[in-house]
Order: structure tokens, then C-alpha cells, then sequence
């Protein structure tokens, strides 16, 4: 299904990324993998660089001096990678507060500002924006999570008519909970919390990495030429 | 590296520019060539796409990373993008300062 086909997956360590990435892998694919530590990961068609998605700097370096160099083109960009603190506003603290602004939004943007000068060819491009939940959903102690993920919503919508000209489609995937060290890290408080998030949603259960991918393979598709500055969130969320 | 050199790398790109442009929309390259604005017949995206792939040469091939389109340039009084030869002469100056 993406033989010939170069995705690159940001946060492709551990968690939903990695999933993403096995996936693509099995696929035909040619994965590039971002993640600021070491991937212990080993496939013939993976490749891993350490990055800080929280610095241009470290992107920008890396598409110069690696993936423009080594690969000359992508095809299709996850832009995955995010940290999360959930916290009441007023005891935020300013260091989570603005890694979650560095990591979680502006790091899609030097991804796909970078990716997108790889992608004007004859080829199709993706670039596929991983979302979340709060930002219908607005929880408290999520509010810079959630702007962050809104942000991304807005960048793909705006980079979809940027990009539009050379053929590459803007889209997000915004997900409910799923069981990874995201969720694992809130405090038995949060994680009742975000239990009683989903109780309520249409569809009560969290997801499955298969509803991910099912998605993910919709907006990768070359079928979807026509489908851009689209944001679905999984569940029945809206 | 001298002006001279830098117009006929600036030139080539046009050219390679100029051939993603239909029969009609094709541009005459030459240091009066008008980039942006009043006068320009390329299209901003078109424009866009140019200052990358220039940036990226003088990058991949000359080893000069320079950025055409940071807070300095933006607040030349001559914008570098009023013609071929200021581009040109505004190059000359970033690569100069690199070397
Ligand atoms: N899990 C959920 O319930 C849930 C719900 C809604 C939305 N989401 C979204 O789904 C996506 C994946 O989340 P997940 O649950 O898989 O998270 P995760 O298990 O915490 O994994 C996060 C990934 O991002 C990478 N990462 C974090 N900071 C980075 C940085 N500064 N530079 C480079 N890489 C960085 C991590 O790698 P390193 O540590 O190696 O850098 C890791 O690979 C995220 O966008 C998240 O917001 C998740």
C-alpha cells in the first residue's frame, strides 16, 4: 500500500508514533523517525534521528543536513510528537507551560514548513496533524494543551491552501485517550478525570490503535486528493 | 564569490523557474527582471518556491546558509526583491559576511 512511498513520523519512540511507524513499516513504506532520544527500534527501512521538536534549531538542522541530503523527497509527514502537563492555569508551571507552545505547535509548523519544501514534486504529499479531544472538549487543566492542539487544527487548514498548488493535502486527526505513556502520566485524579471524559462521549471507550491507523490510512491515501483542511476526531466527538 | 557569480547562479534558478511557467506567462531574465510587486509577473507562490530552492543551493552546493526573507531583509529600504540585481547584491552581502 505505500511501497516507494517516504513518511516521516515525529514522536516515532514510543506510543501512538511508533504504532504509526510499524504500520507505514509493514506497509512498504520508508519511515524517518523524530524523537529526541536513541530509537531501539530496528527495521531495514527505518530510519532514526534524534530531535528536539521543541527547537528550530534542532529541525531545521536535521531536514538540512540529514533528510534533504539523504532523501531528497516525503511523501507523507506525521506530525505526532507532543508533551502534555494537565494543570490548573494559575500553578502551571511556566517551564511545561511553554514546552507544550514549543513542542506541541510550533514544532508541527517547523516540521511541515521544513517537509513541505521536500514535497513540491509530481508526487502526492500528506501531511497529517495528530489532534486530541480537548480541543472540543476543553477540560479543565488542559487550556495551553488544548489551544496548542486548536493551533494545529488552524496551521493545517492555512497550509492546506499554501500547499494546495503542489498537490500535498493538510488534514488532523484529532484522537480521544488511548493507552500510552501520555495517559499513563496523570495522577490517579487525572486519570479518573479523563475516565469520566469518556464515559461520556458517543461512543464510551477509549481508542484503539486500529481506529488511529484507519484513519491515518484515509487521509494518506492518494484517493484522497480531494480531502483537505479537514480535522476528524475519533468517537463521535465533534 | 562575486557578483557576477552570483547573478548566473540567481539566473539559472529563473530559468528554472521560468520553465514551470506557461508559453505566455514566461519571464525575460535579466538584472531589470521586477521579482515582487508592481510589475512582476511571478506569482507568489512561484516566488516562494524560488527563494527556497535559492536558499537551499547556496546551502547545498556553496555551503552559505542564508536566510532571503529574515527581519533584515524585510526592513531594507530597497527590498531585495525589487529586481534580479538587487537580489544579487543583497546575496553578495550575506554570503560576504559568511565567508
Ligand atoms: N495518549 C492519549 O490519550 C492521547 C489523547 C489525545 C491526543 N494524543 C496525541 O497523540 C500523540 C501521541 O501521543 P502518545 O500518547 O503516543 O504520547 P507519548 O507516549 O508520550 O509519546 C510521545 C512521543 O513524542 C516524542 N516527543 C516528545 N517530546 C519531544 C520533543 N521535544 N522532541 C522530539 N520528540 C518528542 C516522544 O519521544 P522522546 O521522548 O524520545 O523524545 C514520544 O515518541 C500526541 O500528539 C498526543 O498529543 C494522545
Amino acid at each position: 500500500m505505500y511501497k516507494d512511498k517516504i513518511v516521516l513520523v515525529t514522536g516515532a519512540s514510543r506510543g501512538v508514533g511508533l504504532e504509526i511507524t510499524k504500520h507505514f513499516l509493514k506497509h512498504g513504506a520508508t519511515v524517518i523517525g523524530l524523537s529526541r532520544v536513541e530509537s531501539l527500534f530496528n527495521h531495514n527501512h527505518y530510519y532514526h534521528f534524534s530531535v528536539n521538536i521543541g527547537d528550530p534549531e534542532s529541525i531545521v538542522n536535521c531536514f538540512k543536513k540529514e533528510i534533504g541530503k539523504h532523501f531528497k523527497r516525503i511523501d507523507i509527514v506525521i506530525n505526532n510528537a507532543a508533551v502534555m502537563t494537565s494543570q490548573y492555569s494559575m500553578i502551571m508551571p511556566k517551564k511545561n507551560a511553554i514546552d507544550m507552545v514549543n513542542v506541541n505547535l510550533l514544532g508541527v509548523f517547523f516540521v511541515s514548513r521544513e517537509a513541505a519544501k521536500l514535497m513540491r514534486n509530481k508526487e502526492p504529499g500528506r501531511i497529517i496533524n495528530i489532534g486530541s479531544m480537548a480541543v472540543s472538549l476543553e477540560p479543565v487543566g488542559d487550556s495551553i494543551y488544548a489551544a496548542c492542539k486548536a493551533g494545529i487544527n488552524t496551521l493545517a487548514n492555512i497550509m492546506a491552501k499554501e500547499f494546495s498548488s503542489y498537490k500535498v493535502t493538510c488534514n488532523t486527526l484529532s484522537i480521544s485517550a488511548i493507552d500510552t505513556d501520555m495517559l499513563h502520566q496523570h495522577s490517579d485524579i487525572g486519570q479518573e478525570k479523563i475516565k469520566e471524559i469518556i464515559k461520556k462521549i458517543p461512543i464510551p471507550r477509549n481508542a484503539l490503535i486500529d481506529d488511529i491507523l484507519n484513519v491515518i490510512d484515509f487521509f494518506a491515501s492518494d484517493r484522497s486528493s480531494y480531502i483537505t483542511a479537514q480535522t476528524i476526531y475519533l468517537g463521535g466527538i465533534n | 564569490m562575486t557578483n557576477n557569480q552570483i547573478f548566473e547562479i540567481v539566473s539559472k534558478q529563473l530559468v528554472l523557474l521560468n520553465e514551470t511557467f506557461l508559453e505566455n506567462q514566461k519571464i525575460t531574465i535579466n538584472e531589470n527582471t521586477i521579482l515582487f510587486g508592481y510589475g512582476s509577473s511571478i506569482d507568489s507562490l512561484s516566488l516562494v518556491s524560488f527563494i527556497v530552492d535559492l536558499e537551499t543551493l547556496f546551502f547545498d552546493e556553496y555551503g552559505f546558509e542564508i536566510s532571503l526573507t529574515d527581519d533584515r531583509a524585510m526592513i531594507r529600504e530597497i527590498s531585495p526583491f525589487d529586481s534580479v540585481a538587487t537580489l544579487v547584491d543583497y546575496v553578495f552581502e550575506l554570503v560576504n559576511e559568511l565567508k
